[in-house]
């Protein structure tokens, strides 16, 4: 399994990936749905208010939500139609957000936006670009593009990654963005690096991904600036501090931005959608997400319209299947179990992941048996197994002594523990109380 | 699409096949080669302290988790394992009452009473050895026997119920199948052949070889007597090919950590070296390898970090060494494990790889200075 000689991180581990279910699937169109809820924040920062009212007729493309902060990002209607209503919905983690319910027109228009010449465009211009345009990490979280683009004067970056590394097992989406769209991807590189004046652009792509090669090379072309950057599969090679250290041999201080080592790392979904903001002034309103999973009956990579209930994307696929049990938004590892199909696909949503029983190997949580798996796999070299039993004790300095301010939330500890351990939970848990026993003691 | 979907927090994958049970079910596999050496060296006998000993100790477990209201889990297979190396520490003579004494000892006090699996702070079979060898039932955990002694007292018939030492210049086993006679087979250990031997030697003029027909090398067993088992000993610490066997499938399935035994081993090797003690002699003697491979790697009892593993590990050889060169006993494995245990949980404490990115590289663990 393991390829010798590739640049990779410490710990992580090695799970089935079964990429092999969706990743020959080429990027079709989903159907638009019947009812379109935009959720108002689908990204981390500041929500937005609504632009619009009920009743309004609005286009395809049309900013219906924006906020004054800095960190925020504008929401942007995936369809033409009615607004329908204005309310409170559930996203994927649980939490009640306002969103804009959009009834779509029967007859749905091409986008026709402006057509730019992105060679005249300068750092500024770009930087407002993506804030325009609503643009954040498609990866997963979702934080604002343009924030990332603004570093502060005194960190200068050097390098820009494009991550590729898709190393969630089962999505897709981005594997097939490499193969279909490597223009798109290596344009968007290109006024990534403009925008913070980086002299470097690489493409960190795990192994399993060797087939995009050719095409990139191709779009590369004679750009001496850019490389690729071959990894090993390993699980969280697309991590951002984990990339950077596998790419540049940097790493990012605990608690700072990667612009603290120099680097940005924008994924090849947000690449694309930068260029095509760019060149095309086309907001952030669909994006393609992988369905795959044993518990659904056709696999897909799709180009979903943001605010597409996942409902309605499985039933495009044929339904689940007899035995699927649990539904997932996002990958395996850091998803979120849907209880409800009726979320909407947000910005951030990069597949649905479909698991049937056999794979759901839910056990009851056995007390720690210290076997230090946890401490192995751990790509940030934390503890796990202590800061669970400090948690347990509501010892919350331990528990920050131990990591949990810095653990992002991989699962690798929970995913090779023999004793059924969510550690994720309790680190949840953890941060939330050390979070509020530090504002108490600022007040 | 209405059916009930299951939640939970992520991660949703689990690696296959790593649970309690299948690491238990691996240390049992491990333990095969050895419990059949000591059969075939130590008779029935060493079957029936096997048995007895993983039966107290399953239901020990079952019914102290009982009378705590615990959910039952025999299923993780723990207390087999427990039992088992229990009986490994054992000399063949034990009389079945103590071995069960022991089990329940093991399972039911040094685990369980300390709130089951994971969080005892000893390891259990060396703590109920440890409590047998300081209680009044001392007597019946420290005689040896010659290897192949049955061919004296039967392969069968040799079930020991007591020991008698009240006949003078005799020690008297009662067996179900009547009293046996054992002076004959009685034998020092090894190491203890060396401890005395040496001793004689600082007090008396020269040597005093120690003399027995099976001993082949000078008074003592030889290496290869010592490597494959033919020796006197607990019934499961004798064949050191059998230990290793089990320790490399243990070592393949990743099952236990190798950083424990090759930093027991290393630094016990490098002590006796500089001592000059007969290295290889001591280290193919006593319970080190059983203690190094199958005790000291104890998950809940042993630090969770490498770097915690490496100090504990060396701490461990080095102090065995110490223990066997400067006091009056010959043996000191359980002993010294036993204390590490304890100490195991500071370096837990204090020693942490320092984290991915901290600007100061720490490897001592510091509370956060509260704002």
């Amino acid at each position: 399994m393991k390829e010798q000689g590739l640049r990779t991180f410490k710990a992580g581990i090695h799970p089935p990936y079964l990429k092999e279910l969706a990743s020959g699937k080429a990027i079709k169109e989903a159907p638009v749905p019947e009812e379109v809820p935009i959720l108002l924040q689908q990204h981390v920062g500041a929500p937005n208010e609504p632009l619009v009212g009920v009743g309004d007729h609005i286009n395809l493309g049309q900013k219906i939500g924006s906020s004054e902060a800095f960190v925020s990002a504008p929401v942007h209607s995936s369809v033409a139609g009615v607004v329908k209503g204005i309310q409170e919905a559930t996203n994927a983690t649980g939490q009640k957000v306002k969103a804009v319910v959009v009834t779509p027109d029967s007859n749905q228009p091409q986008f026709s936006g402006v057509s730019r010449d992105i060679e005249a465009l300068n750092a500024q211009d770009i930087v407002s670009i993506a804030k325009d345009a609503g643009l954040v990490g498609m990866g997963g979280a979702a934080f604002p593009t343009h924030v990332k683009l603004s570093p502060p004067k005194d960190k200068p970056i050097d390098i820009v990654i494009i991550n590729a590394c898709e190393c969630e097992p089962f999505l897709t989406c981005d594997h097939r963005l490499l193969l279909e769209r490597p223009e798109a991807i290596i344009a968007g590189l290109k006024l990534f690096m403009r925008a913070v004046g980086a002299e470097k652009g690489v493409i960190g792509i795990e192994a399993n991904k060797l087939d995009a090669l050719d095409g990139l090379r191709k779009a590369i072309g004679g750009s001496a600036d850019i490389e690729i950057e071959v990894l090993e599969v390993k699980y969280p090679e697309g991590a951002e501090k984990q990339l950077i250290f596998a790419v540049t041999g940097r790493k990012v201080p605990l608690g700072k931005l990667p612009s603290e080592a120099g680097c940005l790392v924008q994924n090849v979904g947000t690449s694309i959608a930068m260029y095509e903001a760019a060149a095309f002034g086309k907001p952030l309103y669909e994006r393609v997400i992988t369905l795959s999973g044993p518990g659904i009956k056709e696999t897909a990579n799709l180009k979903v319209k943001i605010g597409t209930r996942i409902s309605a994307l499985i039933e495009a696929c044929g339904g689940l299947t007899e035995d699927a049990s649990k539904v997932i938004m996002g990958g395996p590892m850091t998803g979120w179990a849907q209880a409800e199909l009726s979320v909407p696909v947000i910005k951030g949503t990069s597949g649905i992941v479909v698991l049937t029983e056999s794979f759901v190997d839910v056990r009851d949580e056995h007390a720690c048996v210290k076997c230090g798996k946890c401490v192995e796999v751990c790509p940030m070299s934390l503890m796990p197994n202590y800061i669970v039993t400090a948690t347990q004790k509501g010892e919350w300095d331990k528990a920050e002594m131990w990591g949990a301010l810095d653990c992002f939330e991989c699962g690798c500890c929970s995913y090779t523990c023999p004793a059924y351990i969510p550690h994720v939970s309790y680190v949840r848990k953890a941060k939330a109380e050390i979070g509020a026993a530090k504002k108490a003691v600022k007040k | 699409m209405n059916r009930e979907l299951l939640v939970g927090v992520s991660p949703h994958l689990h690696e296959k096949d790593q649970n309690i049970e299948r690491a238990m079910r691996d240390v049992l596999i491990a333990l095969c080669p050895a419990a059949v050496v000591a059969i075939v060296v130590f008779g029935m006998n060493a079957f029936y302290i096997m048995a007895v000993s993983m039966i107290v100790a399953v239901l020990s477990e079952f019914v102290v988790r009982k009378i705590f209201r615990r959910k039952t889990s025999v299923n993780d297979l723990s207390a087999l394992v427990t039992g088992l190396l229990f009986a490994f520490l054992l000399p063949p003579t034990t009389p079945l009452w103590v071995v069960a004494i022991g089990a329940f000892i093991a399972v039911g006090i040094a685990k369980e009473l300390f709130g089951g699996l994971g969080k005892n702070v000893f390891n259990p079979a060396l703590f109920a050895r440890v409590a047998l060898m300081i209680s009044p039932l001392s007597m019946y955990v420290s005689k040896f026997v010659k290897p192949f002694y049955w061919r004296h007292t039967g392969f069968f018939s040799n079930v020991i119920t007591s020991i008698d030492e009240s006949v003078a210049g005799r020690i008297v086993y009662k067996g179900i199948t009547g009293n046996v006679y054992m002076n004959a087979v009685t034998s020092a250990t090894p190491l203890s052949l060396m401890k005395s031997g040496r001793m004689l030697v600082d007090t008396v003029t020269g040597p005093t070889p120690v003399g027995a027909t099976w001993l082949t090398s000078g008074g003592r067993p030889s290496l290869w007597s010592m490597f494959l088992g033919c020796k006197a000993g607990s019934i499961g610490e004798i064949s050191i090919l059998a230990l290793l066997v089990g320790a490399a499938y243990l070592l393949y399935r990743r099952t236990i950590d190798w950083r424990i035994p090759a930093g027991i081993l290393g630094s016990f090797l490098i002590v006796m070296l500089i001592a000059w003690n007969n290295p290889v002699y001591e280290l193919l003697g006593g319970g080190l390898v059983l203690g190094a491979f199958y005790m000291a790697t104890d998950w809940v009892t042993s630090p969770s970090s490498k770097s915690g593993r490496w100090i504990y590990a060396i701490g461990i050889g080095i102090a065995i060494a110490l223990f066997r060169l400067l006091s009056p006993w010959p043996e000191g494995t359980a002993i010294v494990i036993l204390h590490f245990n304890v100490i195991a949980l500071l370096i837990d404490r204090y020693i942490a790889a320092p984290k991915f990115g901290a600007l100061k590289k720490r490897w001592i663990n510091k509370l956060p200075v509260s704002p």
